[in-house]
């Protein structure tokens, strides 16, 4: 029992720093219809800028100021690169976004050295839960990680915000018409592309709740980005490019593969792919993917 | 032509395009074979032509080991400067025939690359300082992998390579080379080093759990740690080979929280290192109680920039062992911490260390066979025993080009016991030589001819 | 494309191989060495025919590594423990990439954009995970697949320096010869017209499918060879060779270059290499950062790459005339 409810937390918490990465991507790729390798960076920043702010100021004035930042270097970057980019291949937004992703790492180590920069975690965070105490179903002694905990929370809440501006707001209505059909609402005279600017600007902001609290666990480091890309990446492609439920639902089967493939080495290594290739020949859209994108 | 041709097996392309031009100079060549009797052929880059005595560095520039990269490259720029004009441990350095003004008469100059911490880069880079800029040495690096990538193409080419940073028996054992020289320790060292300490301060009937990076290195001093603190008594509960990308290490962890063990050894480096260490810490590991005993975590090969980017709330405590810090107080230390510190403004690390040792050692070999000829110049390593470097009495094996001294073994500084940004490790004990002496035969592998075919 | 007739498309192949053979004696006065161009022209071959599928089909494969570093590690194992000749050893690697562009392009084939570059990221990061720890007896694991003291031979002629130089440049002028029949063959065209609509040609009747696999093994061939030559070249596989990044550089030397004009992606490799290893000296650890901004400002102002620059130039100083009858 303690085994399996371990192993559960684990592949959750896993799945919850996955997931805010991933919806960034996929929020950014369903509205505006590009593929932006360089979030990554954008974690990789929301990191860097949480670690030089709560050295200073403290953690509470980083979860405010690290998310501004953010979504104003967010909008810079659509507005000064992205938006040129609507219109050509795919492809073609992968490289350039890939180019930047390698421009701003490289700027970072420029700054700051390769070597990682300790991000200790806040005081308020920090230590073990005693789990067993609060639940009676566990035998004997069971501890987890406190800011492990909050990471799953923050997750989890960050998922129903984001559900509930699109779904039952204003904003969110058009920007969900915006991804129907966004000539029509040009038409109707809705001003489409400033709300798009700030859709990206969104999904920055989501990066950088990313950096803040994934920060102490993945490090601070030049490359953290890349290393953060790839299985985000794969997250977005499993669950379906631009379908929101859709990764979600791949974080967590990602999550939980790799947290019970734990003791596995050579299952382990490949467990993420072997999941994608299998899920891509089954689904040709991955879980939740749209006919027509990416194809 | 046909003439220079004649003296060597290994027409190199160069020289074959060059025909035209360097008829004059073949001409001349018989007569300066006739002044040093022992060479009978071009290896490499020998002969030197010119008045400048070429070295390589080759160190990772960008990549996750671009700190230490541009740390060896300070000290190689260093050695250059007191292989020169003197100072550092030339003043220290016994038995030693460096002037302190170029080696045999020619100045030295460096090239340097960038490998990149991918062998496959580095030897791309490393054929350019070769066939480009004529080095007659290189080195550098700080992986095992780079190192033995390049030291069989050293051995391939000719050109002596001194490995930079690698702690793998493999680049002394099954992988080692005729053209190869390691100064840094290795995985088996820090075995017999710190497995009698560790069991002392935490008792010999230990059981221990570790996460090993699945790569070789990991797989050697996974190896090398378990048959040490089993001797000591231990019991190895379990190992988990973890991805060498990996960033998040709970999974593992999680799986330490569900067994009985009540030691956790990371046979981890550099980033793998600092994440394992501090999600360790995080999990509670250092305070929970396990059979009744505090839980402990070991790290046997530390190094301060490592230290540094786990930040000393993470390590103090944790034991593990290390080539060289800069805090050691003989004389050689000293000499190189003091001109390093002089130069750069902070002390070096133990990579740029082992570099800068590396550079005065090939140098002085160069001096004591009186000629640049490879075979010569590894015949006086092989076996040379030197002192005043920092790790006292040190010996280049000659069976496999492994150097043995005396192994620190450290223990990490808590926040309040450190002086300043650089104080991190504490030294608690010295591992003698003699005990960590091991039979080369132990590991297979060939050095190779000493011409290479 | 240019209307006037410029002299290398007049005269390709023999343009093209002059260039190749003559490379070794001019590329030291610009810094080159004899170990790079070899290595160039090794690249070349494998972003020759990554080219066939991406530049002829549009289809972007992200796990060419698969077959450059399968091919490698055959290569490596036949000298090691057959026989330093390399026809076996060359013969044997290119049939074990064939086998794997078959099985990989069988299944990747199926899905398109996006899918299928991930599916071929899949399959290339499962490989080298299993070279990394699973084959690691076989392969050597990171250390790689040292080959001590073996000198590959071709009829007994030892393959180093110039000889391999000429072996590599000999087979890259047939790869470049072969690669504009297939681009002019009822084949070539057939693949072109896949990448510009597809699903008109399924109406026609057209096994696409056959078609879209036959294209990928082709270039899978490529990588294939240049891999086997790599080895041959440098006795030593790295696990590298298999990695994703061995694909993505692939990419960006394409793109680089100039996306489906054969000739472009191969500039674009011997530009990546130079750049790489003889600017990247003077350049010191910010190398990869200014790399990292010439790449963007290509994406961004020259999508078609240097053969893009090179005809917008052709255009403005040689085309004069022709402007203006217009």
């Amino acid at each position: 029992m303690n085994h399996i409810f371990l192993q559960i937390l684990t592949g959750l918490q896993i799945s919850a720093l996955y997931m805010l990465i991933a919806l960034g991507l996929t929020l950014i790729f369903g509205t505006l219809g590009v593929v932006n390798f360089a979030h990554g960076a954008l974690f990789m920043l929301g990191a860097y800028f949480a670690v030089e702010i709560s050295s200073q100021f403290g953690f509470g004035v980083a979860i405010i100021a690290v998310p501004i930042l953010l979504f104003i270097i967010g909008i810079i970057m659509e507005r000064g690169l992205i938006r040129f980019f609507y219109e050509r291949p795919h492809t073609d937004q992968i490289l350039v976004t890939f180019g930047l992703a390698i421009v701003l790492g490289e700027v970072m180590k420029t700054i700051y050295g390769a070597n990682n920069l300790p991000f200790d975690i806040p005081k308020w965070g920090s230590g073990i839960v005693r789990l067993h105490e609060y639940l009676p179903f566990l035998e004997g002694f069971v501890a987890y990680p406190k800011w492990r905990l909050i990471l799953i929370v923050v997750s989890f809440s960050t998922v129903i915000s984001l559900f509930t501006l699109l779904q039952f707001t204003k904003f969110g209505l058009i920007v969900r018409a915006g991804m129907r059909d966004s000539q029509m609402l040009a038409f109707l005279g809705v001003n489409i592309t400033r709300r798009f600017t700030i859709v990206f600007g969104i999904g920055s902001v989501i990066a950088a709740i990313a950096g803040l609290f994934g920060g102490p666990i993945t490090q601070v480091e030049p490359e953290v980005g890349m290393h953060m890309l790839i299985p985000s990446f794969l997250v977005v492609v499993i669950g379906g490019m631009g379908s929101l439920p859709g990764a979600v639902l791949a974080s967590l089967i990602l999550g939980m593969s790799i947290s019970f493939t734990a003791e596995y080495a050579a299952l382990q290594q490949i467990i993420i792919y072997l999941i994608a290739v299998i899920i891509l020949l089954v689904r040709p859209r991955g879980l939740m993917g749209k006919k027509g994108l990416m194809e | 032509m046909t003439k220079k041709s004649d003296v060597s097996k290994t027409v190199s392309r160069r020289s074959i395009l060059k025909a035209g031009a360097v008829g004059a100079a073949a001409m001349s060549a018989p007569m300066f074979y006739a002044r040093n009797a022992w060479a009978e052929k071009a290896i490499g880059n020998y002969p030197i032509s010119g008045d400048t005595m070429m070295l390589g560095f080759n160190v990772p520039q960008t990549g996750a080991y671009a700190d230490e990269g541009a740390d060896e490259l300070r000290a190689y720029k260093l050695a250059v400067k007191h292989l020169n004009n003197g100072g550092g441990m030339l003043e220290t350095m016994t038995p030693s025939k460096l002037t302190g003004s170029g080696v045999l008469g020619k100045k030295v100059d460096f090239v340097t690359g960038d490998t990149q911490t991918n062998p496959d880069a580095a030897r791309t880079s490393a054929r350019r300082m070769i066939e480009r800029d004529k080095v007659i040495m290189f080195g550098g690096g700080s992986s095992s992998s780079v190192a033995i990538a390049q030291q069989h193409l050293a051995h391939d080419l000719g050109i002596v390579f001194m490995a930079g940073l690698t702690h793998s028996n493999d680049t002394t054992g099954k992988d080692k080379r005729r053209y190869g020289f390691r100064h840094f320790f290795n995985a088996e060292m820090t075995g017999i080093a710190l497995a009698p300490i560790i069991a002392k301060e935490y008792g010999k009937d230990r059981r221990a759990f570790h996460l090993t990076a699945d790569y070789s290195w990991g797989h050697t001093q996974h190896d090398a740690m378990k048959r040490a603190t089993e001797a000591q008594g231990w019991t190895t509960v379990n190992n988990i080979m973890t991805p060498l990308k990996s960033t998040d290490f709970s999974q593992y962890l999680t799986a330490i929280l569900n067994s009985d063990a009540d030691v956790v050894v990371l046979n981890h480096y550099g980033k793998n290192m600092v994440n394992s260490l501090s999600q360790a810490v995080e999990f509670g590991m250092r305070e929970l109680q396990k059979n009744g005993k505090t839980m402990e975590v070991v790290v046997p090969l530390f190094s301060r920039l490592m230290a540094q980017g786990a930040g000393s709330s993470k390590i103090q405590g944790v034991l593990g062992t290390t080539n060289w810090n800069w805090s050691l107080q003989d004389a050689g230390s000293q000499a190189f911490v003091k001109s390093f510190e002089a130069e750069y403004g902070f002390p070096p690390s133990m990579a740029a260390h082992t570099c800068y040792c590396q550079t005065l050692l090939y140098a002085n070999a160069c001096e004591m066979a009186g000629t640049f000829y490879p075979p010569e110049v590894i015949k006086q390593l092989e076996g040379f025993e030197f002192d005043g470097m920092g790790n006292g009495k040190t010996l280049y094996r000659a069976e496999d080009h492994q150097c043995f001294k005396d192994i620190l073994v450290v223990k990490g500084k808590s926040p309040a016991e450190k002086t300043g940004e650089f104080d991190l490790l504490e030294l608690v004990d010295t591992t003698p030589r003699e005990t960590v002496t091991y039979d080369h035969k132990i590991f297979g592998g060939e050095l190779g001819s000493y011409e290479p075919s | 494309m240019n209307k006037s007739t410029s002299i290398f498309s007049k005269y390709p192949i023999p343009i093209f191989s002059l260039v190749v053979l003559s490379f070794p004696f001019w590329f030291e006065y610009i810094g080159g060495y004899p170990g790079l161009d070899t290595k160039i022209l090794i690249w070349a071959l494998m972003a020759l025919g990554f080219d066939i599928l991406l530049g002829f089909t549009g289809y972007l494969s992200f796990g060419h590594a698969i077959f450059f570093g399968v091919s490698a590690y055959a290569t490596g194992l036949m000298l090691k423990h057959f026989s330093p000749e390399i026809i076996p050893a060359m013969f044997i690697a290119v049939i074990v990439g064939t086998i794997m562009a078959f099985a990989v392009g069988y299944l990747t084939m199926k899905r398109s954009g996006i899918y299928f570059s991930i599916l071929t990221l899949a399959f290339g990061e499962m490989l080298n995970s299993a070279a990394l720890s699973t084959l690691q007896d076989i392969t050597g694991g990171d250390n790689g697949l040292t080959i001590p003291d073996v000198k590959p031979v071709l009829f007994g002629i030892r393959m180093d320096g110039l000889s391999m130089y000429f072996l590599a440049a000999a087979i890259l002028i047939l790869g470049y010869y072969l690669a504009r029949r297939i681009a002019t063959s009822p084949f070539g065209l057939i693949l072109k017209a896949i990448k510009s609509n597809q699903e008109r040609l399924e109406y026609t009747g057209i096994d696409v499918q056959k078609y879209k696999l036959g294209g990928f093994v082709i270039s899978a061939i490529y990588a294939s060879i240049a891999g086997s030559l790599m080895v041959i070249y440098e006795p030593y596989v790295a696990t590298e060779y298999l990695h994703w990044s061995t694909s993505g550089e692939l990419v960006i030397m394409s793109v680089m270059g100039g996306v489906g004009t054969l000739v472009g992606p191969m500039i674009g490799a011997a530009f990546m290499l130079y750049f790489e290893n003889v600017l990247s000296v003077p350049l010191g650890e910010e190398w990869l950062l200014v790399l990292g901004i010439i790449f963007m400002a290509i994406v961004i102002f020259l999508p078609g790459g240097f053969m893009e620059g090179l005809a917008r130039i052709k255009k403005r100083y040689f085309n004069k005339s022709n402007k203006e009858e217009k």
